[in-house]
């Protein structure tokens, strides 16, 4: 009896493993072939699939050195540095207007008269901002910034981002502070600082893993976005993944080994990003805030 | 002012889904013309498809997100070694530049030159026109958004299955009931409100769906998989009709929260079952 259980586990700790495995493969696959694509010569991407380097094909710098110092590297790089500058300054600034946001609605209570909401009802009402389609959101940008004049601007792709990712950096800073001690801020008050003071010499420092966290999801979406990128730049603020989708759409057809070799440009900060963002999703510091 | 940034952009597209605007002439060309807009959607056809396509996108999608992310879930939530690695790895792809995506799809999935028909010829199956058939493309898109986004099933669910009390399994297995039964009549049940959250943020970010249409297909081959923004966007852009741009987006704003609401009184009613 006790014999055919152990054995019984053990084939289930193997195919466990194997399934665990299988499933690690099915996500590297495709950022292994991202990958090698990109030290393809064409000929080796189109003679059929080759998968290893050195045996199957030669690699070569081609690709990369075509993107980096070829006719276009100044809009590749523009690009990328758009993409950086816009992606970091909105999170900044999601995560400072957000986190003072968030402070706010854990430790005062604000009443609206009008619609009898408290607190509660303000955060959800801030957080059901990003359940509507950015299709509904961004025609009246679209317009407004035509207007105004921040058509193809920093100032109005950071601004979009800001408001794009506010919802979200409110809802987890308010979550974080929410489940910080209220003692230390206390006597802070009582030794007769200034709020402020207290937020910023003891709240922040205390906060500054949630801080991190938020300002590493709010810089990923922004620097993912395709939809505001399309509809509200053209060239000089455009950013990464325009430049990728445009270079697939040209008529002799996409060039495989140059969009890899672009592409990894794109993911290869996220994929450091992840690695970093994975240790305050397994301290369950985000998912609460998902929830 | 959060509340003044965040409403105002509400109310503007729908006051401009009653007119008539020109994108090529902004200031000028406004008229108002009332129901019209949302009267020519009813009969567009090409809007109906897109708003199928968009639902069998959510609704396959998700589902099968949730059957893979609980499965990965399950059996990380065991004593496994290499867990960090594993973690890590799992949650790369949802990080990833949905338009980076795309094109790893196109590749992936392209009917020559790509690896998944080499695997597939090499173990004895057709060529599959992934790609270029328009009852395929669509399947395809889904599998590619799966790939992207079956980290955020696993990362939610597990943190689920962590936070449930251990001693009700330890009952469960002193009782001597099997893994399955556990599973149906312990696990799943409890994880019930989780199930409902993930689904519905899943549900929520697959009704916007529209980068990788654009890279991988480009709403085709015809128009088989073009999604209600993609299509809000050609109208807008392409079509310069501000107008009818927001009536479509404002139909999909109304499909998401009757989804929703569906979605959450089924799902009340399923938990309220079990318990």
């Amino acid at each position: 009896m006790s014999l055919t259980k152990t054995v019984r586990r053990r084939a289930w700790r193997t195919v466990t493993y194997v399934l665990l495995f299988l499933w690690a493969f099915i996500a590297l696959f495709p950022l292994y072939w991202l990958l090698i694509t990109s030290f393809k010569q064409p000929i080796a991407v189109f003679q059929g699939p080759k998968y290893l380097p050195w045996i199957d094909f030669q690699p070569t710098l081609n690709a990369w050195k075509f993107l980096l110092t070829g006719p276009n590297h100044a809009a590749v790089l523009r690009d990328w540095r758009n993409s950086a500058i816009e992606a970091i300054s909105s999170a900044v600034l999601a995560v400072s207007i957000g986190s003072m946001a968030g402070y706010a609605l854990t430790r005062f209570s604000y009443k609206i008269r009008f619609l009898k909401w408290k607190n509660k009802d303000i955060a959800f009402w801030i957080i059901s901002q990003r359940m509507l389609p950015p299709v509904v959101v961004v025609l009246p940008f679209l317009i407004m910034y035509r207007v105004v004049g921040l058509v193809d601007t920093y100032l109005g792709m950071i601004l979009a981002y800001t408001v794009f990712n506010l919802p979200f950096a409110v809802w987890i800073m308010r979550d974080f502070f929410a489940s910080l001690p209220l003692d230390l801020e206390e006597s802070a008050l009582i030794e007769g600082a200034s709020r402020f003071k207290a937020f910023r010499l003891i709240v922040i420092p205390l906060a500054a893993p949630g801080l991190v966290a938020t300002f590493l999801f709010c810089m990923m979406f922004a620097w993912n976005d395709y939809l505001f990128a399309l509809m509200l730049t053209f060239s000089r603020a455009s950013t990464i993944p325009m430049y990728i989708a445009g270079e697939g759409s040209q008529s002799y057809g996409p060039q495989w080994w140059y969009l890899s070799a672009l592409s990894m440009m794109a993911v290869v900060p996220m994929m450091i990003v992840a690695v970093f963002v994975e240790r305050f999703i397994s301290r369950g510091l985000v998912v609460g805030a998902i929830k | 002012m959060i509340l003044v940034f965040s409403i105002f952009p509400l109310l503007f597209s729908l006051v401009l889904s009653f007119v008539n605007w020109d994108l090529s002439r902004l200031s000028g060309g406004i008229r108002f013309v009332g129901l019209h807009n949302f009267a020519e959607l009813f009969t567009d056809h090409r809007f109906w498809n897109t708003a199928k396509v968009t639902a069998i996108f959510v609704v396959c999608g998700v589902i099968l997100q949730y059957v893979v992310g609980l499965s990965i879930a399950l059996l990380l939530n065991q004593n496994v070694r290499f867990r960090r690695f594993f973690r890590v790895v799992f949650l790369m792809p949802m990080m990833l530049t949905p338009a980076a995506v795309g094109y790893l799809g196109r590749m992936l999935f392209d009917e020559t030159q790509g690896p998944v028909n080499d695997l597939i010829k090499h173990l004895g199956g057709p060529i599959i026109p992934w790609l270029s058939n328009s009852v395929l493309a669509l399947p395809t898109l889904i599998l590619t958004d799966t790939w992207e986004w079956v980290p955020f099933m696993i990362i939610v669910l597990l943190a689920g299955l962590q936070s449930l009390p251990p001693d009700v399994f330890e009952a469960a297995s002193v009782d001597g009931a099997s893994t399955f039964q556990v599973f149906r009549r312990i696990t799943f049940p409890m994880l019930l409100p989780t199930t409902v959250t993930v689904m519905l943020i899943r549900g929520l970010e697959a009704f916007k769906l529209f980068d990788i249409v654009a890279v991988m297909t480009g709403g085709g081959p015809g128009n088989a998989t073009e999604s209600v923004t993609w299509y809000a966007y050609l109208t807008a852009l392409t079509f310069g009709r501000l107008g009818y741009a927001s009536a479509i987006a404002y139909i999909l704003l109304v499909m998401i929260v009757i989804f929703s609401l569906v979605f959450l009184r089924v799902m009340r009613d399923r938990i309220a079952a079990t318990q």
